[in-house]
């Protein structure tokens, strides 16, 4: 039987090593930019599957600056921009999630820095990516992040000169964390998490009341809010417990005793079904 | 301060390439990027008569130019390239566009720096160095530099700003490139392959440490195949509404929230578990059956060794023999159904089994002896004639009147 096993399987382990050693990793960097011609808003893009992303203003007069390390036997790039529509696609194509042990130092990054006086409607479509979101100093005038498994933190330490028309989050199964958001200086604020971890820091300068969505399906949500900025917390939950210290039950809602007073708003409609929620009152 | 280094970066910027550096080229052709002179390099007039005259360019040797020959044919295969000019027509150890003249491009530079103090109509392309583009230069194109850079001095381009680093070339596609037929199969074959030997240890595995278990299985599927399939079916049907009340019932107490992904877990891993060992039990039942074992040949253990791997190979052998046809599409979804088919079927009737013996733990019950019957009073001779004979009492009949 010994030889007989071995004929079969010598040949099944030659084959097995050699489709490891056929997944050999070329990696490689890439660095684009553009120059800046105008202040005219322009749309984009962002795609990155796998590995470390960062976002920030650029101090040049420059469009957008990438720097890219990518394996080129398994990513593509993209870095297209479309002149008269004024639309930038940029980053890799989404690679399949491989666990082959690299160490986080020789796994794939990405750069982004932006223009700071181009109104931005900024799209990010990541995959399992550790994300940092640094978009102080950036014109924003529409945000969307969307990402399957991540852990994000997405920073506003100026106010967005641009009103923002919508902020929108959406993740799968994430760690997430808002820093700064009244510096978004949008209306409207809206998170879906499927399973996960969201703090959200409603800090930074109020210019107008905000609309505020969570909706989480397993996960700990916990906003924290300035104390003058006046809540109402509109909760839809399942099995989830709520932490509403200082807030008083008035119309089916929770409301802050300053709600009739506050000169800025954040009405927050919140739906879980297994969970937390926390609404933290004493500034970050 | 500034008009002192201005005529430094300038002279830095514009010497070409010299015999040395390119000596260096060949001796490091992975380089990241190539310095663009030595410290020594000859200084130039400032702006705005500052241009690097070709005559400039050092001749280079014939083992350097051959070298960045070579370098330019890499970065022609190179996915991120532009469109480059003629080989003959690629400047060897540097290139100046003086200011007031227009090149159609694309215009390109090897080993030494392109300066653009005039305009490019199209693609500024430097090779192992710098695109410099001064005051007054103008790319309509894209400016692109590999393993070196691209410096704006004041100058302006139309198109995108592009540095390569790391190896150049047409790369080796892993799972980006466009699957041939041979490269499909030879990696659908070395993963059917590599799964037959990891379920082969695992076999092993099972036999050395948990072999009791999986006789307490492979009991349970013998003589029952179509109960365990029923109960396999039920299994997989009931295992979404366990796990979502199993999350329910931690969640509802909400201490309990900490402990639903480590439940999730244990979850997973018990289902995956009882399937491994359903699996092997009807592998082994399967090998048995297909390749009986010559009772003096083998202990027990290397018997039931021997027909866990051939059980083993029999199924996931149908996985490879699709697999070898991944050339042949039509010819692998057909195979590769009768494999899914044939897989399901076992894996569904071994989870049965397994379930119904506790993961091997609960044994089929043997039947019962018969009840000891004496059989001396009936030993006496049955009369010929005459005399009706006794029933003779058995098991049953005695439970009846009991």
């Amino acid at each position: 039987m010994t030889a007989r096993m071995s004929r079969v399987l010598a040949p099944a382990i030659a084959a097995s090593l050699a489709g490891s050693a056929a997944g050999a990793q070329s990696w490689r960097t890439l660095e684009v930019s553009r120059q800046l011609r105008d202040s005219a808003p322009a749309a984009v893009q962002v795609i990155y599957g796998t590995g470390k992303i960062g976002v920030r203003a650029t101090r040049n007069p420059l469009l957008y600056h990438m720097l890219l390390r990518y394996d080129a036997s398994r990513t593509q790039p993209r870095h297209a921009f479309d002149t008269t529509a004024r639309k930038l696609q940029i980053g890799v194509q989404k690679s399949e999630v491989r666990f082959d042990g690299q160490k986080d130092s020789e796994a794939g990054h990405l750069q982004l820095e932006l223009s700071k006086t181009t109104p931005l409607d900024l799209n990010l479509d990541l995959g399992a990516v550790e994300s940092d979101l640094d978009l102080t100093g950036l014109r924003i005038s529409r945000l969307r992040v969307e990402s399957g498994a991540s852990d994000s933190k997405l920073r506003f330490d100026s106010l967005n000169a641009t009103r923002m028309s919508m902020l929108e989050v959406s993740l799968g199964a994430a760690s997430f964390r808002g820093d700064r958001l009244a510096n978004a200086n949008a209306a409207d604020i809206r998170v879906d998490a499927g399973v996960g971890n969201v703090e959200l820091d409603l800090g930074g300068q109020w210019t107008q009341d905000m609309d505020l969505h969570v909706d989480i399906t397993l996960g700990i949500v916990t906003i924290h809010v300035p104390a003058d900025v006046g809540v109402r917390v509109s909760l839809q939950k399942t099995i989830a417990s709520f932490e509403h210290e200082g807030l008083v039950e008035r119309d089916g809602a929770w409301v802050s005793r300053n709600w009739d007073s506050a000169p800025h708003k954040v009405r927050i409609t919140a739906k879980t079904v297994f969970g937390k929620l926390s609404i933290d009152r004493t500034g970050r | 301060m500034r008009t002192a280094i201005l005529p430094l970066i300038l002279a830095v910027a514009a010497a070409p390439l010299t015999a040395r550096q390119a000596a260096a080229i060949q001796q490091r052709p992975g380089a990241e990027k190539q310095p663009a002179a030595e410290s020594g390099g000859r200084a130039v007039t400032a702006a705005p008569a500052v241009e690097a005259p070709d005559s400039a360019r050092v001749q280079l040797s014939k083992s350097a130019t051959d070298s960045l020959k070579g370098l330019v044919d890499r970065f022609r295969r190179d996915p991120e390239a532009v469109p480059l000019p003629a080989p003959d027509q690629v400047a060897m150890g540097g290139k100046t566009v003086p200011a007031g003249t227009a090149l159609a491009g694309p215009v390109a530079a090897a080993g030494g720096p392109l300066h653009v103090y005039g305009t490019v109509n199209g693609d500024a392309i430097a090779i192992g160095s710098d695109v410099i583009v001064h005051p007054g230069g103008h790319v309509t194109g894209n400016a692109v530099s590999a393993l070196g850079a691209v410096t704006l001095l004041g100058g302006t381009v139309d198109g995108e700003i592009r540095q390569l680093g790391g190896a150049l070339g047409a790369i080796p596609r892993a799972a980006a490139d466009v699957e041939t037929p041979a490269r499909s199969t030879r990696h659908a074959l070395a993963l059917s392959s590599s799964w037959l030997i990891i379920l082969v240890l695992m076999a092993i595995g099972v036999l050395l440490f948990a072999g009791d278990y999986l006789e307490g299985v492979v009991d349970s599927l013998e003589g029952r195949f179509g109960r365990s399939f029923w109960a396999g079916i039920a299994t997989q049907l009931a295992l979404a509404p366990v796990l979502a009340l199993l999350v329910v019932a931690l969640a509802v107490t909400i201490l309990g929230i900490l402990l639903i992904p480590f439940a999730i877990v244990a979850f997973v891993l018990a289902v995956a578990g009882l399937i491994t060992l359903g699996f092997l039990a009807i592998a082994r039942i399967t090998g048995e059956s297909v390749a009986p074992a010559a009772s003096k040949r083998y202990s027990a253990r290397g018997a039931a060794l021997r027909a866990l791997v051939v059980g083993v190979s029999i199924y996931v052998g149908l996985w490879v023999l699709a697999s070898a046809f991944a050339w042949a599409p039509v010819v692998e979804t057909v195979l590769r159904g009768v494999a899914v088919a044939i897989t399901w079927v076992a894996t569904t009737a071994g989870l049965g089994a397994a379930v119904l013996s506790r993961g091997g733990t609960r044994r089929s019950t043997p039947a019962a002896p018969l009840a000891a019957v004496n059989d001396i009073p009936w030993q006496t001779p049955t009369p010929v004639t005459g005399v009706v004979a006794a029933r003779r009492p058995t098991p049953s009949s005695s439970a009846r009147e009991r």
